[in-house]
Parts: C-alpha cells; sequence; structure tokens
C-alpha cells in the first residue's frame, strides 16, 4: 500500500493527540473527519511506526498501547470506577444510565453528592475531595477525550463506550458473579500436618506382588465366593 | 334490530363528544356520574336533562351498554369501540393464539371443501368457499390491527420520558416480544402451524382447480382462483408484519436489555471492589490508553543536547573493592528509609523552606537523592505547604533552580 502523506493533511495533530491518549471523535471535526476519510493510510502508517489504531464503528479512535496485558493504569481503573459509579448512582436515581454516558450530560453540581454517597468507594482510587475528583477523574476524562466540559456541564461522547463494555464484560463474568454471590470462603485443599505425629496409612503393601502370587490370590478369592 | 343508519348519524353527530370518551373507555369502564361529569364538562351550555337525553339515545342504539352486573357503570359496545378505534388508527395489539386458532379453522373448512366436492354439492362447495375466503379476511385485518399496534408500542417506548426507568418504559416492548412475536415467530417458521395450514389448504384449493378440469364445474374457477390468491396473500401479510414487528421491537429490546446488562455489570463490580478493592475488576476488561502525561523529550533544543551527550559518553570506572584491602576503611551510610525522614523533617517542624533543610540534613547527598527527598517530603499529606519563589540550591554536584516549599505544621495529627 502506497502512503500519499500529502494526502493526510492531519496527520501531525493527529499523532499528537493519539499518542498521548486521546480518544478522537466526532467532536473533534476535522481531525476525525481526516481519520474516517482516510482510515486505511493511517492505520498502515500507524502500524508501520509500531502503533495500532482502533477505529471503533461507534464513532471513535485511539490508540492501543503497546504493552497489551501490561499493568493496567491507575487512571483506567478511577474511570472505570467512576463509570460504574454513574451508572449505578443514575439508576438508583430511575434515570436511564445509558441516556447519560452516551451522548448525554452531567452538571457539576451532581458531583459533590456523588462523592458523599460512595465516599468508601471514591477513596479506594486515591479520590477524597470535589476538587481531587475533579482533577484525577473528571479532568482525566476530558483530556482523554471521553467528555467535554462547558460552563460546569460534563458531555460524554462516544468514546465512553469503552468503559460500558467494562459493564457488560464485568456482566459476563461468570467467576466474578460466583465469587461475590457465595458467601463461604473458596474451598481451600486440607493439608495433612507432618508433625501432627500421626502414622500414616500405608496404602499399597511394601511387599510387592508377584503375577503368579497375584493370580494364586484372585483364584482363591473366587473360589470362597463360589462356596 | 338497531337501524344502521340511525347509529352511524348518531356517531357522526355526536363525535366531538364520543371521542375523548373513547380514550377514557380505553382504560377500563365509566360510571353513570363519571360519564354526566364528562359530558357536563364538554356541553357547558347543556342542562342535566340535555345529557340524560344524550345518553339514553346511546343506550338505546347499543353505542352504550351497561356492564354485565354493575348497573351503573357502563362501557362501550365492543363492536363499536373496535370500529371507532379503527377509525382513529388505535389499534390493541391481539394475540398469536388467535391466528393459530383462525388457521385450525382454515384448515377444518378446506376439509369441508373437499368433502363438499366429493359429495359433489356445488351448493355447499360455494358456501364453504365463501366462508374461506370471509376468515382469510379477518386474518388480514387482524394482521393490520397487529402492525399499528406494534407500531404503537414502540412509539410510546420511543416517546415515553426519558426520565423514568428503562424497566418501565421497555415493559411494554418486552411483554409485547415475548407473547406476541416471539410465539409469531414460532407459528410463521417454515415448519410451524401458518405454513403447513396454509400449505394444505393451498393443496386443496389446487387439487379442486385440477379436479374441476377432469370432472366438470362445481364452482367457477375464478371464485377458486381468486381464494387461492388471498390465501397467497395472507402469507406474504403474516410474513412481512412479523418482519415489521421485529424491525420495530427488536432495536428497542436489545437497549433494554444492554441497559439491563450495563446496570448489573456496574452493580457486580462495584460491589467487588467494595469486597476486594480496585484490583477486583478484571484487568484484562479495563480499556488501555497512554498515559496522558506527554512522553516528547521536549524541544528540539533538549534533543540535541540529549544527542550531543550520548555521542561523548563515557562509562564512569568501576572501581572493584581489593580482595586484600581493608574493608569498611570508610563505612557506607546505610539508605535512608522514608519513614525515617518523614520523622525527621516532622520533629524540625516548622521548615521555613525544606530544600535548605535537606541540603543541611544531607550534605554530602546525591543531586537526584536530594531532589527525591524533596518532592517526597513536599508531597506528603501530613504536612501543610506553602510554596516558595524559585531560587537556586547547590548541592555537591549541582546548581540546582526550583521553588521550595514551607512546610509549616502537621496537618494530621500523628500516631
Amino acid at each position: 500500500m502506497t502512503i500519499d502523506l500529502n494526502q493526510l493533511s492531519q496527520l501531525a495533530p493527529i499523532f499528537r493527540e493519539l499518542f498521548k491518549g486521546y480518544h478522537v471523535s466526532r467532536r473533534d471535526a476535522e481531525l476525525y473527519s481526516q481519520l474516517s476519510n482516510q482510515q486505511d493510510q493511517y492505520r498502515a502508517l500507524f502500524k508501520a511506526l509500531g502503533f495500532e489504531l482502533v477505529c471503533d464503528t461507534r464513532g471513535f479512535y485511539y490508540f492501543v498501547p503497546e504493552q497489551m496485558g501490561a499493568q493496567v493504569n491507575k487512571t483506567a481503573q478511577r474511570l472505570a470506577l467512576f463509570t460504574f459509579i454513574i451508572v449505578e448512582h443514575l439508576a438508583d436515581q430511575g434515570r436511564d444510565p445509558l441516556a447519560v454516558l452516551d451522548g448525554g450530560s452531567l452538571g457539576r453540581d451532581e458531583l459533590p453528592p456523588l462523592l458523599d454517597k460512595y465516599h468508601d468507594l471514591f477513596l479506594q482510587a486515591e479520590v477524597q475531595t470535589q476538587d481531587e475528583l475533579e482533577e484525577k477523574v473528571m479532568r482525566r476524562l476530558t483530556q482523554l477525550g471521553f467528555a467535554s466540559e462547558d460552563n460546569g456541564i460534563y458531555r460524554f461522547l462516544p468514546p465512553m463506550h469503552r468503559f460500558l463494555d467494562v459493564c457488560l464484560s464485568v456482566q459476563q463474568d461468570r467467576d466474578l458473579a460466583a465469587s461475590l454471590h457465595s458467601a463461604l470462603p473458596l474451598p481451600t485443599p486440607q493439608l495433612l500436618d507432618d508433625d501432627s505425629g500421626e502414622e500414616i496409612i500405608a496404602i499399597d503393601n511394601t511387599e510387592e506382588e508377584t503375577e503368579e502370587q497375584a493370580m494364586a490370590r484372585a483364584i482363591a478369592e473366587e473360589q470362597e465366593l463360589d462356596a | 334490530m338497531i337501524d344502521p343508519k340511525r347509529v352511524l348519524r348518531a356517531l357522526a353527530e355526536h363525535w366531538t363528544l364520543l371521542e375523548p370518551l373513547c380514550e377514557r373507555f380505553d382504560q377500563g369502564t365509566l360510571s353513570l356520574v363519571e360519564l354526566r361529569n364528562q359530558l357536563s364538562a364538554q356541553l357547558p351550555e347543556g342542562t342535566p336533562t340535555d345529557v340524560t337525553a344524550l345518553l339514553d339515545q346511546w343506550l338505546r342504539l347499543d353505542i352504550l351498554i351497561p356492564v354485565a352486573k354493575s348497573p351503573n357503570r357502563f362501557e362501550l359496545n365492543a363492536q363499536i369501540h373496535d370500529f371507532l378505534a379503527y377509525l382513529r388508527r388505535e389499534h390493541r395489539l391481539g394475540l398469536c393464539l388467535e391466528i393459530e386458532a383462525y388457521l385450525r379453522h382454515l384448515e377444518r373448512l378446506a376439509k369441508y371443501i373437499q368433502e363438499a366436492f366429493d359429495n359433489r354439492d356445488g351448493q355447499d362447495l360455494a358456501r364453504q368457499l365463501r366462508l374461506l375466503d370471509m376468515r382469510v379476511r379477518d386474518v388480514l385485518k387482524k394482521l393490520a390491527n397487529d402492525e399499528q399496534a406494534l407500531v404503537g408500542v414502540a412509539e410510546r417506548a420511543k416517546t415515553s420520558d426519558r426520565q423514568i426507568p428503562l424497566r418501565q418504559r421497555y415493559a411494554e416492548v418486552l411483554a409485547t416480544w415475548d407473547e406476541y412475536v416471539e410465539p409469531m415467530i414460532q407459528l410463521v417458521a417454515a415448519d410451524g402451524a401458518f405454513e403447513q395450514g396454509v400449505y394444505r389448504v393451498e393443496q386443496v384449493l389446487l387439487r379442486l382447480l385440477g379436479e374441476q378440469q377432469r370432472l366438470g364445474h362445481l364452482v367457477d374457477d375464478d371464485l377458486l382462483l381468486r381464494t387461492h390468491a388471498r390465501i397467497l396473500d395472507m402469507q406474504t401479510t403474516a410474513q412481512l408484519t412479523l418482519r415489521r414487528a421485529r424491525e420495530l421491537l427488536l432495536p428497542l429490546r436489545e437497549e433494554a436489555r444492554r441497559h439491563n446488562a450495563v446496570t448489573r455489570g456496574a452493580a457486580l463490580a462495584l460491589a467487588a471492589i467494595r469486597k476486594k478493592g480496585l484490583d477486583a475488576v478484571p484487568q484484562a476488561a479495563l480499556p488501555l490508553f497512554t498515559r496522558p502525561q506527554s512522553n516528547f523529550l521536549g524541544t528540539a533544543a533538549q534533543v540535541e543536547a540529549y544527542v550531543y551527550a550520548l555521542a561523548r559518553f563515557e562509562p564512569k570506572p568501576a572501581q572493584f573493592p581489593k580482595a586484600s584491602g581493608p574493608r569498611g576503611s570508610k563505612p557506607t551510610q546505610a539508605p535512608r528509609t522514608a519513614r525515617e525522614m518523614l520523622e525527621r523533617c516532622e520533629n524540625a517542624l516548622p521548615l521555613p523552606d525544606l530544600m535548605t533543610w535537606l541540603l543541611e540534613q544531607e550534605p554530602e547527598g546525591a543531586t537526584d537523592e536530594l531532589l527525591y527527598w524533596f518532592s517526597r517530603l513536599s508531597r506528603d499529606s501530613r504536612f501543610q505547604r506553602e510554596r516558595l519563589e524559585r531560587r537556586d540550591y547547590l548541592t555537591t554536584e549541582h546548581q540546582v533552580s526550583l521553588s521550595s516549599f514551607a512546610l509549616l505544621k502537621s496537618g494530621l495529627p500523628t500516631a
């Protein structure tokens, strides 16, 4: 495949954004239209450079980092936690979580009650104050292209589907569900205490039976049964 | 018998009064008082006697009928109600079982047709064919009605308040799917009752056509052909209705299912995190993305300097200890632990300048080590800090320019 660099007029900004972990969606009209018009060329070029460009049909582009399977960074965990919390919070309020997270919006004024309600969970993600929530979660969401902020209103963008997919995959994770639903601890094998002093019962005789002896014993047993 | 003209005339004359009543009757029956109130509201100039006269007329024409065993409650005559629903294009979804029952009847009629032909009974044959034709029209009417009703179900789900829970919003869609679409799929499937029934009736009609050619005509061929065509039409309509039902409801059903899955997944994940911490969520499921920090080296000048340094790189000579030499002539200091440094720092509070304090504490410390302690101590939550002006500090090897902190007092009580 020949790549015509002249056609890739937005190469530099596109690369810069994707490289920073940003998700390009329709909101970035110029970059998005370039990517969707020259999708194959961009993919081939980035692939040659060692970057995998993912074109999600739900309307966004991003780079998969090289170290697949490597440790997930704290930000991803934090943002996933925030998504779970938002979904549950909205569902509890009788609102439609998908309508909010798939193109809907959330006011900044809704964050403090959220922080109060899920204080214990946010604490695990090292988020304790409203400032920290905005800095570590909301700002990251906007930096990575998952949301945009305008006058205290956060609008969620199509890349949020990546986190909704996490919800779906968790839902399908039977091991996780099973480990949660059983209150009992996982069965652990019971080990014999070597120093207990109890004699270990030998299963087989120390003397090995020869084939002839075994045959003779079997015949004798048979005769006993017949008798 | 009630004169149809009078009924139709009454419906036409009182349409403005009847239409709002239809909606009320869709919900259930109405008591006499409710009916009078409703009509009085619509007839502000009408006296109670006028209302009574109106109700009497409707009762005489069987437009209104008293509910059985509840003499003071009324409902619209079911026939009139259906007719008005048809006119208002408001349809209630029927049951799949009704269609199945119609089909069984069609099969029975096909059997009677065959028997009438075998008996060479022309009159009975024509009668049975007419019945068959009417029954097929019933099925067609029902399919058209159901299709309209399905459109209504989808529209109600789509336009209802987005703020109400999806479970409620899609309850009708899910129920319709389970009670109508799913059985319809079974019914219209290639080996389902619909196809088989239609096939049997079709076979009878085609055989009849052939036999008529051979044995002579009992009925007009046109009648047979028309009935046959109508049956094929019914078959196509059923398939189209089913396809339309799927097109309308499947996306909504999927949306509801997806919503349930997402909500359940989120609840599950939160439960797992509560029990086992943030790492409980399967790592493989989490999206990976590059850290938002910039990974670029910086300006061109920095890159140039970096490359320049690389080109002139000389490794430091490695000094190996001599086997014969005395060991520990200059005792090496054990590295400081964070706890030790934090304690020392805490004891020395308040610190007007953290970096100066560090330089006093570790006058021989390497620059990178000092900077590490500077960063570690200044970020610790137990201290309250205040940023100072940028200035230069001299370590043993370097001159460092940074904005230091004044550590004021302990923010948290020490354990």
